[in-house]
């Protein structure tokens, strides 16, 4: 094993992961200048590379002259936070309700089915309306609101591939053993959509930022003076035309914290699956 | 000669290496004749049978040397565009081993066996509609004109393969590769096939190529008979020498393998190991590492000896 | 005194959307312990039915399963958990049966770690006789399944339905899916483990052949019926049932003399979902008569039993 395991680590993704997990842990005392602290004089100030641009501020300033990258860096929190527990929770509970519907089959799976109709057929923005009136904006409101539009996204997919394994012979033989129906869905189930999970998490880390992006957006999710990726995206809209850094800098941000996470869940897909490890 | 291969190497390249699939192998099939190309998955016998049509696996699979000739006419060398125009169904036809992949469910079956015809500009328009029917009645399918509206699921496994087969013929080709085509089938329904292949072949006067892994389809179909083991013929002659005397170690090894109806023995004699890999395959005699005659000779390749009239196999052991 | 294995009158029926199929009708056998009985027919006959309720995965619509005199539809807790572990199975498809995530000798000490409590170098000690009753070294348990090739898988299949030691093995077309040159290494090691450890097996096959060689009892099935059964060497020796003598008829040998037979059996097998009435083979019997369109036939006779109108002439 060894240096094999690490065989085609996907390094340059890991390092973005790792800047960012190290941004989100880090907390004020990383930045180099406060995330909040308003400067008007540096209003609009433009990244290094271009003219009226300097070292000091390395990725420019927004509206109100506060300093980009240390708003990214302090934005990556709420990012990290989110997309860990709303994909935690979400890719949990949907499994957990796939996997009894897939195995059991017959009236459990109708009626877990016409649930997961009925969530798939409700707009998520609404639900985060009366779910943010119900409680308050926040954090925690985002984390609700995604775990449960995506639960059932997971449910429907795991639940497929449930039925084609159901049908395995070694689950039959497990049966025809006397193994019992927990030890299945731990040693026989689990242990071959663990790949599927993966995936679907690491596909699912863009989503949830970009929904968390949404919510902030519409005043449903995080709120000044926290900061968030999605909620700079919300504050730089209307200046795009003059200062179109202050937009592109959180969506590059977010596109490299999503392709990074892809690209990794692909090759972590490739080293779980101990076919593929040998090739 | 209908059907010349001489030395045809064909290659697979995989992400693990280059897999000899096919080294080396040369046979011959006249017309009107059945040759049966029998050998254990991964022989290579059915990448020789698609190597004739150059249908190897996109991107992975090449034919690298040797010799095609159809009625004198080299195969290898010619374009893709002319491969599909005039041999390809045209000439030579195939007949898969299941029947429910061959065919497409979307099509009609009068569809699907016109369109052969259609597509080589045989037939055309009211011509075509009686032609498909006489093509089906050649395969036996009953009523086959009320049926041509009908789809593939509507048929029995036994009357889809009849399809298969009617679709192959449409053409008159003079040579029909048939890989496994009784495999996916019960055994009342495979002799129900395998005579519908004499007949076809009695009223034709096409080759055919049978391959299969079956010694017991081979040996009520076939008049001569080659053994592939790990991409290479090993033995090759008229039916009844291969059966009544087989010389090469894996030929005996393989029919003494099988239990026989009718013959019941204490214990099956079986082939210790299992065949090399063909990614690196041995300098020497392949079977080498599971014979129990192995000398020391057989670290290198061993000759084709001839035995008798048509009949050969590469052993040290012959010389 | 019991047999091992006693299936009176079981019928098996599926409600489907389209109808009822009729799998299995009113099937009775019996199982001698230390013997060989082989079901055989074609595709879709209801064999595997069978062998699927006899391993619990199915339960009969009506008729009894008994083992060893016990009725193991309505055995209790502590019975039934008994009989899983001296009823074993072995399937057909060595790729689908073992699970690729799972280590060799994770997968050999399933049936042990279901049944009893061992330390690891208890499981250890098994795992490595087993893997050695199979002709497999012990190293192999530290292996995943897809290193090994399909005659290593079954072996592997074998040794984890024999760790427990079972009385009764279900083998389910144990060797079609290997190639030739393999089969008669399975096969031998079958008949061998069977000869040292006084198993009793249930072989489900469509090769005739591979039957009259292995099994020393034989039930040939026709959608869903018995036809015929009896001493494997009386019924191949002596066939009476149209059935059995179309199946045979129909193996081509692996000798270029000999002459197949398409006559003896017409058309193709109808389907479950509606079985011809009176005797199931009529349509495709040569030697058809007119109560065989309405009465089905009884089983009748012993120990070579045939379930047909014709006289029997021996």
């Amino acid at each position: 094993m060894g240096a094999s395991m690490f065989r085609g680590l996907p390094w340059l993704p890991l390092l973005v992961i790792a800047a960012v997990g190290v941004c989100a842990a880090g907390g004020d005392a990383m930045l180099p200048f406060d995330a909040n602290e308003l400067d008007l004089g540096i209003a609009f100030k433009p990244p290094f590379w271009l003219a009226g641009g300097d070292m000091t501020n390395l990725l420019g300033a927004d509206n109100l002259g506060r300093d980009i990258l240390s708003r990214i860096m302090a934005g990556s929190r709420v990012s990290v936070i989110v997309a860990f527990y709303a994909i935690l929770f979400s890719g949990g509970i949907g499994a957990a309700i796939g996997m009894i519907a897939g195995y059991f089959g017959g009236w459990v799976d109708t009626l877990l089915m016409r649930l997961i109709e009925i969530q798939q057929s409700v707009p998520s923005i609404a639900l985060a309306l009366i779910l943010a009136a119900a409680l308050e904006p926040g954090l925690s409101t985002v984390v609700v609101v995604i775990v449960l539009t995506y639960w059932a996204w997971y449910a429907r997919i795991i639940r497929g591939e449930i039925m084609a394994l159901k049908g395995r012979d070694y689950i039959a033989f497990a049966r025809v053993a006397g193994v019992g129906t927990p030890t299945i869905f731990v040693r026989h189930l689990l242990s071959n959509i663990f790949n599927t999970l993966v995936v679907l998490a690491t596909l699912q880390v863009g989503q949830v930022i970009l929904f968390e992006a949404s919510l902030s957006f519409l005043g449903l999710g995080i709120q000044q003076p926290d900061i968030s990726w999605g909620l700079m995206l919300a504050d730089a809209r209307q200046y795009i035309t003059n200062a179109w850094w202050a937009i592109t800098m959180p969506g590059i941000a977010i596109m490299l914290t999503c392709l990074s996470s892809n690209i990794f869940g692909d090759w972590l897909r490739d080293r779980l699956d101990p076919q593929l490890r040998q090739l | 000669m209908l059907l010349s291969v001489r030395d045809l190497q064909t290659h697979l390249h995989l992400k693990r290496g280059v897999l000899r699939a096919v080294d080396g192998v040369s046979l011959d099939v006249a017309e009107g004749e059945t040759l049966g190309l029998v050998g254990e998955s991964g022989s290579g016998k059915t990448l020789t049978g698609l190597s004739l049509l150059r249908l190897l696996p996109k991107g992975s699979g090449r034919i690298v040397g040797g010799s095609i000739k159809l009625d004198g006419q080299e195969l290898t060398t010619l374009s893709e565009a002319a491969l599909a125009r005039d041999i390809r169904g045209r000439k030579i036809a195939m007949i898969m081993q299941d029947p429910m992949t061959s065919l497409n469910p979307v099509f009609s079956i009068g569809d699907q066996v016109g369109s052969p015809l259609r597509n080589h500009d045989i037939a055309r328009g009211a011509a075509l509609r009686s032609a498909v029917v006489d093509v089906l009645q050649r395969v036996r399918l009953p009523s086959p004109a009320d049926r041509l509206g009908d789809y593939p699921h509507q048929f029995s496994g036994g009357q889809r393969q009849r399809i298969v087969a009617a679709m192959a013929i449409g053409c008159t080709p003079r040579l029909l590769v048939a890989d496994e085509p009784t495999t996916a089938l019960d055994v009342t329904i495979q002799v129900q096939i395998i005579n519908l292949l004499r007949s076809i072949q009695a009223d034709t006067g096409a080759g055919i190529i049978l391959i299969t892994h079956d010694l017991g389809v081979a040996a009520s179909l076939c008049r001569r008979i080659a053994v592939m083991y790990a991409g290479q013929i090993i033995e090759t002659g008229p039916v009844r020498a291969i059966y009544r005397s087989p010389s090469h170690p894996y030929t005996k090894a393989l029919l003494a393998a099988i239990p026989r109806l009718g013959a019941k023995r204490a214990r099956l004699t079986a082939i210790a190991g299992q065949p090399p890999s063909l990614i690196d395959p041995p300098t020497g005699c392949r079977f080498a590492a599971r014979c129990t005659l192995r000398m020391d000779k057989c670290a290198e390749a061993p000759p084709n000896v001839t035995l008798s009239d048509g009949h050969s196999a590469a052993c040290w052991k012959l010389v | 005194m019991a047999a091992m294995l006693e299936l009176a009158g079981v019928t098996k029926h599926y409600r489907t959307r389209h109808g009822v199929v009729r799998a299995v009708e009113n099937v009775s056998l019996r199982v001698e312990p230390r013997t060989t009985m082989a079901l055989v027919g074609e595709s879709g006959c209801g064999k595997t039915t069978i062998a699927k309720m006899i391993l619990q995965l199915e339960q009969p619509t009506s008729g009894t399963i008994h083992f060893e005199g016990q009725d193991i539809a309505t055995m209790d807790r502590a019975a039934l958990r008994a009989y899983r572990r001296q009823v074993m199975a072995v399937f057909q498809d060595p790729y689908s049966s073992l699970n690729p995530r799972l280590r060799v000798g994770t997968i050999i000490a399933e049936p042990v770690l279901a049944h009893e409590r061992k330390s690891r170098a208890e499981l250890d000690k098994i795992v490595a006789e087993v893997l050695d009753v199979v002709g497999m070294p012990a190293s192999a348990a530290r292996l995943y399944p897809h290193e090994f090739s399909g005659g290593q898988r079954q072996r592997i299949a074998i040794a984890r339905a024999l760790a427990l030691r079972p009385r009764l093995m279900v083998l389910d077309e144990p060797v079609s899916a290997l190639d030739v040159s393999i089969r008669a290494q399975i096969l031998n090691l079958l008949a061998d483990i069977q000869a040292e450890f006084g198993l009793t097996y249930l072989i489900i096959a469509h090769d005739l052949a591979l039957v009259e060689h292995f099994s020393s009892d034989v039930g040939v099935i026709y959608l869903g019926c018995l036809a015929e059964a009896g001493p494997t060497e009386q019924v191949f020796a002596a066939p009476r049932h149209p059935y059995t003598k179309a199946l045979l008829a129909a193996v081509p040998l692996p000798d270029p003399d000999h002459v197949l037979s398409e006559a003896a059996a017409t058309g193709e097998i109808a389907s479950a979902m509606n079985p011809p009435a009176g005797c199931r083979f009529h349509p495709r019997c040569p030697y058809v008569m007119d109560v065989c369109r309405v009465t089905a036939p009884v089983l009748a006779g012993t120990p070579h039993a045939t379930s047909c109108h014709l006289p029997v002439i021996d």
